[in-house]
């Protein structure tokens, strides 16, 4: 926390290596959760950087009030949600619609480096409803309380905490085999 | 079977792969983003006083202030975490860039040196964002004085051993240039990259006048030391020390202590009265 206050107390002067420091501190678990989220790499690496990029831009009056990794990753979810209401809106044609399948299959790279374990369970978490895929990846990945989540949901802290629960022993099913992801 | 503790675990450590292309790629952006917040903010900034006094006989003066920033600004990039530290120094900084003015002595010895007289001699420095007023002292007689207000564009100098002063307007252009080039001690940016070449360690804790105080040593680039000594309890700078071998063999040193920080700085308490029998200067 203290080491997050420090970062940002640098980067307001504009220090490029806290920059990169909390870029680098964050970039494995907002870019997970993006591309968990949105289940297409590409977007998940547009929605980082420009999350970055909004961050950046306003960090001078920027005033930290929890994690800076909560607050990111809210903006990351925000973010996320706001393209798949896009995604859905317009009509996909059958060449975006093959090249959304594609990119949802892991790459060769992706699947030496993460192996089975990482396609079996972004399967099964991109099975789960939106709202509970959301609400584990932001209490697992970005530690965020349920209050809080419920607060980017818009629901209740107990609303957030069930779609939790749910959602956890979805995954387990699937993971167990009980239920074909 | 896995249990729900497991499939959380799972969840915590899913990542998703990073490239090296992607990852310099978003960095390169995110440099472009930093670089045009630092034109934004650097042009919303208010002047600075920096430059006319490196012009100044007090050149020293205006270094010494730099340096007491560059090197506690300096420090802190490279502690960052604040490891090993019962200092919060993020905090100890946050504190010394938010303090509206301050209050310090000054003590100098080296060649070139206006102020002869050490060790009896010394100065003291008021400051704030847009008031600087610099007093030298021979003994407990006040020897010199100048002042800028840049908010009000004003410039005053005081001989007091000449009974002379001179009182000037300052220029759009002067002020402006001051802007360009001149960075003092109270522009953290520009101290804090001043202080990225430096190297640190951590000197532990002594006590100074009575104030427990923990202290950091950094090497400049030019050789020279500085140490800056931070109250514990108090979590600001007490004491700074600077040593600089010049022309091989001459020790140049000095101090700044009895800092009051957090002090109200307004032009009428700061600017100095010039006695009735002094004479302008042409």
């Amino acid at each position: 926390m203290l080491d997050e206050r420090w970062l940002l107390w640098r980067l307001k002067r504009g220090s490029a290596r806290a920059l990169r420091r909390l870029y680098g501190k964050y970039e494995a678990d907002l870019l997970t959760l993006a591309a968990s989220l949105l289940g297409r790499p590409d977007q998940a690496e547009d929605v980082l950087q420009d999350v970055f990029v909004r961050f950046i831009e306003s960090v001078e009056t920027f005033e930290l009030t929890g994690s800076l990794k909560g607050y990111l990753a809210t903006c990351v979810a925000n973010r996320a949600r706001d393209l798949r209401r896009r995604n859905r809106s317009r009509p996909a044609g059958a060449l975006e619609t093959a090249e959304r399948i594609a990119s949802r299959q892991p790459g060769p790279l992706q699947r030496a480096i993460a192996g089975e374990q990482y396609e079996r369970l972004s399967g099964a978490l991109a099975r789960l409803p939106y709202e509970q895929q959301e609400v584990i990846l932001l209490h697992l990945k970005a530690d965020l309380t349920f209050r809080e989540i419920g607060q980017v949901q818009d629901v209740s802290p107990k609303t957030a905490e069930s779609r939790y629960r749910y959602g956890i022993d979805k995954l387990r099913s699937m993971l167990n085999g009980q239920v074909e992801p | 079977m896995k249990r729900a503790r497991d499939i959380e675990r799972m969840v915590q450590d899913l990542r998703h792969p990073v490239d090296g292309q992607t990852h310099d790629r978003i960095v390169g952006h995110l440099l472009d983003a930093l670089k045009r917040y630092q034109q934004t903010r650097a042009a919303a900034r208010q002047p600075h006083t920096g430059r006319i006094i490196m012009k100044s006989p007090m050149t020293k003066l205006a270094v010494a202030a730099a340096i007491i920033g560059a090197v506690v600004l300096g420090l802190f990039e490279f502690i960052g975490s604040d490891a090993g530290s019962g200092i919060v120094w993020a905090e100890v900084a946050r504190r010394v860039e938010a303090s509206p003015g301050v209050i310090f002595r000054i003590k100098e010895n080296g060649k070139g040196d206006p102020n002869e007289q050490w060790p009896n001699g010394y100065r003291v420095m008021q400051r704030n964002v847009t008031l600087s007023r610099m007093d030298w002292y021979r003994g407990d007689e006040i020897h010199r004085t100048v002042y800028f207000d840049l908010a009000g564009k004003t410039e005053i100098w005081v001989a007091h051993d000449k009974n002379v002063y001179s009182r000037q307007t300052m220029s759009d252009e002067k002020i402006q240039k001051m802007r360009a080039d001149g960075l003092g001690w109270t522009d953290p940016q520009g101290l804090l990259n001043l202080g990225l070449s430096l190297e640190h360690h951590a000197l532990g804790q002594k006590t100074i006048d009575g104030v427990l105080c923990e202290g950091i040593e950094a090497t400049g680039p030019d050789g020279s030391t500085g140490r800056v000594w931070v109250g514990v309890e108090t979590g600001y700078p007490v004491l700074v020390e600077i040593e600089r071998i010049v022309d091989g063999n001459v020790r140049h040193t000095g101090t700044m202590d009895q800092f009051q920080w957090n002090v109200g700085l307004l032009p009428e308490d700061v600017e100095p009265e010039i006695p009735a029998d002094y004479r302008p200067l042409e």
